[in-house]
């Protein structure tokens, strides 16, 4: 093999030495090195499944804690719920934007789809089946046919799938065979969601309008009042349920080569292109999942809630979405989670007292303060700037004998992930 | 007035040497029909006409501006021209029209490119770098079940051996060094099994030892396919090249060996005597 | 007849209107490819501005009332330029060439400046006093062309042949344009472009500010009015093609006259808005680079 040694020696420079031991010895050396690859890569695959676990537990326990009277009122348990409802929807968020790169501003239509699909046979549920009353007022005397398939439950869960799920492939078969990308295609995710608004406004006698879908308990009934609480734990622990399987699957699929695959498309779509796939078909297909995911976590969100209006379709709202992405760190599953739950918790704890003019200028601020130099999030923090200022330190103290090589290797991977430019500069 | 003149009897006469060089191999893999393409009025290639015979290393040179690197794009499918067809012959099987094709299907009957900048995912190892690489399983449903195959790990094992990549399979791509991410490309592009590769200035930032490495590199891989170079280091065309096209102002000047190109008065006159300028 | 006319007014007069809310955005987005999600929030600050200057004229000079107008188009074009650019300064200036971290830096903004609004002005909407030379109109065959609306079709008019004469005619435009082409060589060729980038993002933030005015003589302001036109204005820019004034006056147009055009005919004023938004989506999927896009070299932005 000529090539190869004549090559070696122009890398010789840097990793002389390492390349002809391992040249030398290439099969225990190549054991050795292999092995501590897997264990830094356990330490870092690990560190979120705990987290994860952590933050399951933290959840799973709130009922107990009520029962035990640690907690006055079930509000925190109906809240909790809701955002784990959300929680699910911020992880599809985090697949199409933190891992895909495309941002998506509409993710409040497939939310609404999904809550709406639930509320509509939640209603039912509650009327028995009959026209309701603002369908009366709208001049219909009986039930439309939109709002037949969810007289049973059944067919109402596959709705709840199934029509963001199509929503969601129309328009990401033309949007993206077209090759509408970056902000037009935030652009037009905006513009579709406010039409969409329009349209529910509009339809008030199938939607009720501003309104929205009200007076409606949860697929297990009520959840109001201690006599209820039956209700609501089974109602809690089934969306935690989801919640965990949603985690495992989409931390899963960011494994597989489909996950390695989103991530080359972010950072170079031309160039995966030119490695032969058909980008477009990625991008509809994550484009789906996510939709999928927000109508899951709508529908899960319309039990706790008891009703749903247009709102979840305004900008502010979608926008509000992927702060949380963004505060919790983009392109971790985990991330997604924990920007969810920290920012409507503390919505939640300190919005409800003197601080509710405050909470909006937090928010803000502190979104626009990790966009300008957090782009991690908190997870970032974590995993690269922590470690980073930790190393800085070290070499600062005089540290500099040990561990080289694998600082050079992660001081690598950090300037790779704060580096943000693409493969596609050239390309492209 | 008179450079005109000269440049359409080369022309002619590059015809005719690429009649007969046609006819001495006959079996071209690319055919360049009558291409061209402007962007807002400016012409960037007008009916250029080139033949690249298989299993060869044919340098496209020109000054810059000349359209080589537009050429590429045309074939890879990254532009459409506005005249003209592209026909890909591979090997064993109908001839294709890659100017129908969608510049992923381009790919995936065996055409590959190598882009001027490095160009690869930077936040991936280098190991998985090389698993998008991999020829087939370009499917999504492919993907998500998608497990490489023994003999397909060995063949990366075996690529990044080839270009002293090995040791940093578990690196994330975007850490590398520059000369480290250039050959990481190329083997990303071997592994996908091109039938023709097309490397743009893939010499660019290397140094004297590397780009004969390269070269050496090259002219191995030209038994497995063919390649086709864009690059200006005159070093480098003369250490391997078979065949010469030389481009200026969007059309092709003249066609031979280096030794005919570098004899060529045309030649000396448009491209060396300008090439330092820009 | 009437119809007709009071429908091609009307429309005329909604053009104008998401003309004056584009212009701004056709600078900041179609030049420095910057998304301002705060650009909504620009209109509202002008809006709350011209209250602001209406109460200040009644508190200490209510004799004046009348000219109370005029200066608070001036004190929200200035006003809001100065924010933007402080904007320009403090966070744009470091997300150039981060596109998609812009579009979300400056939605950060706009929940701030949103939460600021209601703090400072309250959760109702407050309304602004035409002054008397803007109330009513003059009736022709029958339709009323009433002042206000006129007067904004002259504001749109007026501010888009003031910045097409800021960019083609002076010193400030030719480098704004040689800034916006391209920053390094307008660099080496001796031009402060931070400043140019500053005062641009600025013009772009004030023009949000004047629209702001017009808005205000439309309806009761609140801290959500911006919203209202943010989508409509980033459509009709983007379906004019980006970076080009004149694809957005078409824009602004067809988004006008077709959105008043169907409401008339629907009489939905939501039917029309879904209709209009649903029609230029599938439009742009054939003409993804907008009405007045050539082929260029460059393929991605």
């Amino acid at each position: 093999m000529p090539i190869r040694k004549v090559s070696s020696k122009a890398t010789s420079k840097v990793t002389g030495t390492a390349a002809a031991a391992a040249a030398a010895a290439d099969a225990t050396t190549g054991a050795t090195t292999g092995k501590k690859s897997l264990l830094q890569r356990l330490a870092k695959s690990a560190g979120s499944p705990v987290v994860f676990a952590i933050i399951v537990i933290g959840l799973g326990v709130l009922p107990l804690l009520y029962s035990s009277g640690a907690i006055d009122s079930t509000a925190m348990i109906i809240f909790s719920g809701k955002c784990i409802a959300l929680a699910i929807l911020a992880i599809g968020i985090d697949l199409i934007w933190g891992y895909t790169g495309m941002l998506s501003l509409g993710q409040g239509l497939f939310f609404a789809l999904g809550g709406y699909c639930m509320a509509m046979h939640l209603k039912m549920v509650a009327t028995g089946g009959n026209i309701t009353e603002f369908m009366h007022t709208g001049g219909l005397s009986e039930l439309p046919i939109i709002w037949r398939p969810f007289l049973t439950f059944p067919a109402t869960l596959v709705l709840i799938i199934v029509v963001p799920a199509v929503v969601g492939g129309l328009v990401g078969f033309f949007i993206f065979r077209n090759r509408v990308k970056g902000v037009f295609f935030s652009i037009i995710s905006q513009a579709l969601t406010w039409a969409a608004f329009s349209l529910f406004m509009a339809t008030s006698p199938w939607t009720n309008g501003n309104t929205g879908i009200t007076e409606i308990k949860s697929v297990f009934g009520s959840i109001r009042g201690d006599a209820n609480l039956d209700h609501l734990y089974m109602l809690f622990y089934v969306s935690l349920g989801v919640l965990v399987l949603v985690f495992i699957l989409a931390t899963l699929l960011t494994r597989t080569k489909f996950g390695k695959l989103l991530i080359a498309i972010r950072d170079g779509e031309n160039r995966t292109y030119f490695s032969g796939y058909s980008v477009s078909r990625y991008k509809n297909t994550i484009y789906v999942i996510s939709a999928v995911l927000a109508g899951i976590g709508g529908a899960l969100f319309v039990n706790f809630n008891g009703s749903i209006s247009p709102s979840v379709m305004t900008i502010s709202y979608s926008i509000m979405m992927v702060v949380w992405v963004a505060i919790g760190g983009r392109g971790t599953i985990i991330g997604a989670v924990i920007g969810t739950l920290l920012i409507n918790f503390g919505e939640y704890t300190i919005a409800s007292g003197s601080m509710i003019q405050a909470w909006q200028f937090i928010v803000g601020g502190i979104f626009v303060v990790v966009i300008l130099f957090f782009k991690g999030g908190i997870v970032g923090i974590f995993t690269s700037q922590l470690p980073a200022a930790w190393r800085w330190l070290q070499a600062r103290l005089g540290g500099r004998g040990q561990g080289k090589g694998a600082d050079q290797g992660a001081g690598g991977q950090l300037a790779a992930s704060q580096a943000g430019s693409s493969a596609d500069a050239e390309v492209g | 007035m008179t450079a005109t003149a000269a440049t359409t009897a080369t022309a002619a006469a590059t015809k005719a040497a690429t009649a007969t060089a046609a006819a001495a191999t006959k079996d071209p893999v690319l055919k360049v029909n009558n291409i061209s393409v402007s962007f807002e009025g400016f012409l960037a290639l007008s009916d250029v006409q080139v033949d690249v015979q298989r299993n060869t290393i044919h340098f496209f040179i020109g000054p810059n501006g000349a359209g080589k690197t537009t050429l590429l794009d045309i074939i890879c499918g990254k532009t459409r021209p506005s005249a003209g067809t592209v026909t890909y012959f591979p090997q064993g099987r109908e001839m294709i029209r890659l100017t129908d094709l969608k510049e992923y299907r381009i790919v995936n009957v065996g055409v590959g490119r190598k882009f001027q900048m490095p160009s690869i995912f930077i936040n991936l190892t280098v190991w998985d770098n090389m698993i998008l690489s991999l020829k087939g399983h370009k499917g999504v449903w492919d993907s998500i079940f998608f497990r490489p195959s023994a003999a397909e790990r060995a063949d990366i094992e075996q690529m990044l051996e080839r270009f002293d990549l090995l040791e940093q399979r578990d690196t994330i791509a975007g850490a590398l060094a520059h000369g480290q991410k250039q050959r990481l490309e190329i083997a990303m592009q071997l592994v996908q099994k091109p039938e023709l590769i097309m490397l743009d200035e893939p010499a660019a930032g290397m140094g004297k030892q590397e780009t004969f490495q390269l070269g050496e590199v090259l002219r191995e891989i030209c038994g497995e396919c063919t390649v086709i170079v864009v690059e200006h280091d005159m070093e480098f065309v003369k250490q391997i090249a078979d065949v010469v096209t030389v481009f200026h102002e969007g059309k092709v000047l003249m066609e031979g060996s280096i030794s005919e190109v570098l004899a060529d008065e045309t030649v000396q006159a448009v491209y060396l005597g300008r090439g330092g300028e820009r | 007849m009437q119809q007709v006319i009071g429908v091609l007014f009307n429309g005329l007069s909604l053009s104008s209107i998401l003309l004056l809310t584009a212009v701004g955005l056709a600078i900041t987005f179609g030049l420095m490819k910057v998304i301002n999600m705060a650009h909504g929030e620009f209109i509202m600050m002008g809006a709350y501005t011209t209250f602001v200057v209406q109460q200040l004229f009644l508190s200490f000079a209510p004799g004046a009332f009348d000219l109370s107008y005029l200066v608070a188009l001036v004190a929200a074009f200035a006003f809001t330029f100065l924010f933007g650019c402080v904007l320009e300064k403090l966070v744009i200036s470091r997300l150039y060439g981060r596109v998609v971290d812009s579009l979300l830096a400056t939605a950060g903004i706009s929940i701030i400046l949103q939460q600021a609004a209601r703090s400072i002005f309250g959760e109702r909407g407050v309304n602004v006093t035409a002054p008397s030379w803007l109330s009513g109109g003059i009736s022709l065959g029958g339709v009323t062309f009433s002042y206000n609306r006129l007067f904004i079709i002259m504001l749109a008019v007026l501010s888009l042949v003031l910045v097409v004469l800021i960019m083609r005619k002076t010193k400030f435009g030719l480098q704004m344009r040689a800034v916006m082409q391209n920053r390094d060589m307008a660099r080496c060729m001796g031009i402060n472009s931070r400043r140019i980038d500053m005062l641009t993002f600025g013009i772009g933030s004030g023009l949000a500010g004047l629209a702001g005015c017009s808005v205000a003589l439309l309806g009761s302001v609140d801290s959500t009015v911006g919203q209202l036109y943010i989508v409509d204005s980033f459509m009709a820019v983007v379906l004019g093609g980006v970076g080009n004034l004149v694809g957005t006056v078409f824009g602004s147009s067809i988004i006008g006259f077709s959105s008043i055009g169907i409401e008339t005919g629907l009489s939905s004023a939501d039917i029309a808005k879904c209709l209009v938004l649903l029609i230029i989506i599938v439009f742009l999927q054939f003409k993804p680079q907008g009405l007045f896009a050539g082929r260029t070299r460059q393929l991605d932005e």
